[in-house]
């Protein structure tokens, strides 16, 4: 065969590679031809008073969608399985979530895990977690009041708006906010607000929370840290639909041989950063705003709750990747010492945590200097 | 095993006795008489009769297995659902062997696909079927892709058999808590196999390319073992997750979208978009090398 003809021939797989990461990379370069979005302006104040509004109103558009959580805290990673509702595997690499929300009162917020599913279904008064791992269904007690979507604390553990409301709540008075670049979030044009910390203390650079143009709903939380490009901690939607999803999503009956449990809050309300977990452990503030600390008195309870956490997943992976990671984690930790004592610190691009030898614990997205002063005062 | 086989390979013959009148009976009929014969010769082979044999018997052994166990009480979620339904056997079976046994099966027969000929010495007798050497690879995929399609059904069949016999049936738990029908179930365990074989299919197309490149189907065949190994161990750091969508292992498990309520059609829709473009691009480049080499052998 001549070459000329040979040399045709290879341009076909060359054609074939090119046209499949074409269509691979399609979505990125659409929305970079289409360019920013552009939105009537509003200022910042204006967006934020009118999302609060919106979100205490309880007056949310139905919707379904697709939620995806990302952190790179720097955590030292590896292999984790298991269980993909702990709090603590959340605290490294992607997850996703699926959330329908047909109401305050009708709510599903889905997990999917490898042949595995958590659930956690609002239909009126009847709150369930199903963890098909595990085959539990647990009906929870204390059944939010009708209303406000504040009232379902649970189902909007993850989701962006309670990361935006969480952002909002702590930013406080020292905090400037303005408004970005008009962003693309799950193909829907979106403001962008940043609130910047104005305390030298904390690791946070900013945190960027994009409002749908049209709803006002946040679509998407970034928290960056300082010195990254990257952002630390993500939760954002990958896609939404905003219309009344099907009424099965909120219908659930405890299937034939699962167990039946009830309990007055579901261990999945520990919210996506290890900080709230902390917290139920213990309850005192130091500082406020963006410096603001938690210290605790280091739990028993952190290692059990690791432990409980670790018997839980009786999936077919098995849980020691959770295991693992808080091994690793402790095994990060620097020794360090001052004038308020010594302890052990562990370091992550967002959040610091300082374990003292005295048994406490501070923790917070600040500098380790903020910790050793928290520490210093008993 | 190739020595004791007589040179006038089967389907060779069945091309040249085919082709010569068959002119005038159109392409299409040349074409399936040829795939026809390709797929008897497939599926009459002692080696790949005693994979598909371990490919039947894995389901039930799984089954036994958790028979066994399952009296034990307080046992794991799989375990307790598969011995609550038999049909649930069907998915554990699929989750079991998806990530390694079907593929061995599935390499072993692709990557012998054209390797083979050459190194018995057949592809030039295959060859002088005025058929193509186009329509030739064509046909050695779609004997692939008939392979794929057998064997996840025979392990979807066994496995359903195996269930049936060693555990009640009745309406399925899906992983979302909703019960189904037992209709409706079975007919998720179709879905199930569809996509299985689709990305098994996938597999087959990367394996039939290693396959025109060498005149040594072991080589073919541990090449594609050895990626599909790689690319496992590679979805499981957690630094590399980034590579992950891009693997083709990472999609085959995502069959488990059939038991979700509502059926998670978007993950697994990806999945056949990425099978597809693995598809394309390893049949563009087989069809580049083998239309385009000398054929000694």
């Amino acid at each position: 065969m001549r070459n000329g003809a040979r040399a045709v021939k290879w341009g076909v797989p060359i054609a074939a590679v090119a046209v499949v990461a074409g269509v691979a990379a399609a979505g990125p370069v659409i929305a970079a031809v289409q360019g920013d979005p552009s939105l009537p302006d509003r200022t910042a104040r204006e967006l934020v008073a009118d999302a609060t509004r919106k979100w205490q109103s309880g007056q949310l558009p139905p919707m379904s969608g697709t939620i995806v959580q990302t952190a790179s805290l720097g955590l030292p990673t590896l292999p984790v399985a298991g269980d993909v509702t702990s709090p603590i595997a959340l605290l490294a690499g992607s997850h996703q979530a699926k959330v329908w929300y047909g109401g305050p009162a009708k709510v599903r917020l889905m997990v999917p895990g490898e042949m595995s599913e958590t659930d956690l279904i609002v239909n009126g008064d009847q709150v369930w977690w199903w963890n098909s791992a595990a085959n539990t269904a647990t009906r929870v007690k204390g059944a939010p009041p009708d209303g406000k979507p504040e009232a379902t604390p649970y189902a909007s553990a993850i989701t962006p708006q309670q990361a935006a409301e969480e952002a909002l709540r702590a930013a406080g008075g020292d905090t400037e906010i303005t408004v970005g670049k008009d962003a693309t979030v799950a193909g829907r044009a979106a403001y962008e607000v940043v609130l910047t910390p104005k305390d030298a203390g904390s690791l946070i650079k900013d945190v960027r929370v994009a409002l749908d143009g049209e709803t006002l709903l946040p679509l998407r939380v970034q928290v960056y840290a300082k010195g990254t490009a990257e952002p630390a901690f993500e939760v954002g939607f990958d896609s939404v639909t905003f219309s009344p999803p099907a009424p099965e999503n909120f219908a659930f009956t405890p299937p034939l041989g699962a167990k039946v449990e009830e309990s007055t809050v579901p261990s999945f309300a520990h919210g996506p950063h290890g900080k709230d977990a902390i917290e139920n452990a213990a309850p005192r503030v130091v500082g406020d705003g963006w410096d603001r600390v938690v210290v605790a008195s280091v739990p028993e309870r952190l290692t059990q709750d690791m432990a409980a956490t670790a018997d839980k997943a009786e999936s077919w992976r098995g849980s020691n990747g959770v295991t693992s990671l808080t091994d690793g984690l402790l095994k990060s930790a620097t020794p360090v010492r001052g004038e308020w004592g010594s302890g052990r610190l562990i370091r992550t691009k967002l959040v610091s945590v300082l374990l003292t030898d005295d048994g406490r614990l501070v923790a917070g997205a600040v500098t380790p200097e903020v910790l050793y002063a928290a520490a210093a005062q008993k | 095993m190739s020595n004791h086989e007589p040179p006038g390979h089967p389907s060779a013959v069945a091309v040249g006795t085919g082709a010569a009148p068959g002119r005038g009976a159109g392409p299409a009929r040349a074409a399936a008489r040829l795939l026809a014969s390709e797929t008897a010769l497939t599926f009459r082979r002692p080696r790949h009769l005693a994979m598909l044999g371990v490919l039947a018997v894995v389901p039930v052994l799984i089954g036994v297995a958790v028979r066994l166990v399952a009296g034990d009480g307080d046992t794991g979620s799989i375990v307790a659902q598969v011995a609550g339904n038999g049909l649930v056997l069907t998915f554990t079976a699929f989750f079991v062997m998806l990530p390694l046994a079907l593929p061995l099966a599935v390499s072993v027969v692709a990557g012998d696909a054209v390797a083979g000929e050459a190194s018995q010495g057949t592809l030039r007798y295959l060859l002088t079927a005025p058929a193509g050497r186009g329509r030739l690879l064509a046909l050695k995929y779609a004997n692939v892709v008939l392979f794929c399609l057998a064997s996840c059904t025979l392990v979807a069949v066994s496995a359903l058999v195996a269930g049936l016999a060693l555990f009640p049936a009745g309406p399925v738990t899906l992983l979302s808590g909703t019960t189904v029908p037992f209709a409706e179930a079975l007919l998720r365990a179709g879905v199930a196999v569809l996509y299985a074989s689709a990305g098994m299919a996938a597999l087959g197309a990367l394996a039939l390319a290693f396959s025109t490149l060498t005149e040594n189907p072991v080589g073919a065949i541990s090449a594609t073992v050895v990626l599909v190994v790689v690319s496992e161990v590679l979805a499981a750091i957690p630094q590399l997750s980034a590579l992950r969508p891009f693997l083709l292992t990472s999609w085959w498990n995502a069959f488990d979208g059939v038991l979700r309520a509502p059926m998670d059609t978007g993950r697994m829709g990806t999945g056949l978009l990425v099978f597809a473009g693995y598809g394309v691009i390893s049949g563009a480049f087989a069809w580049a090398r083998f239309t385009s080499r000398d054929v000694t052998s």
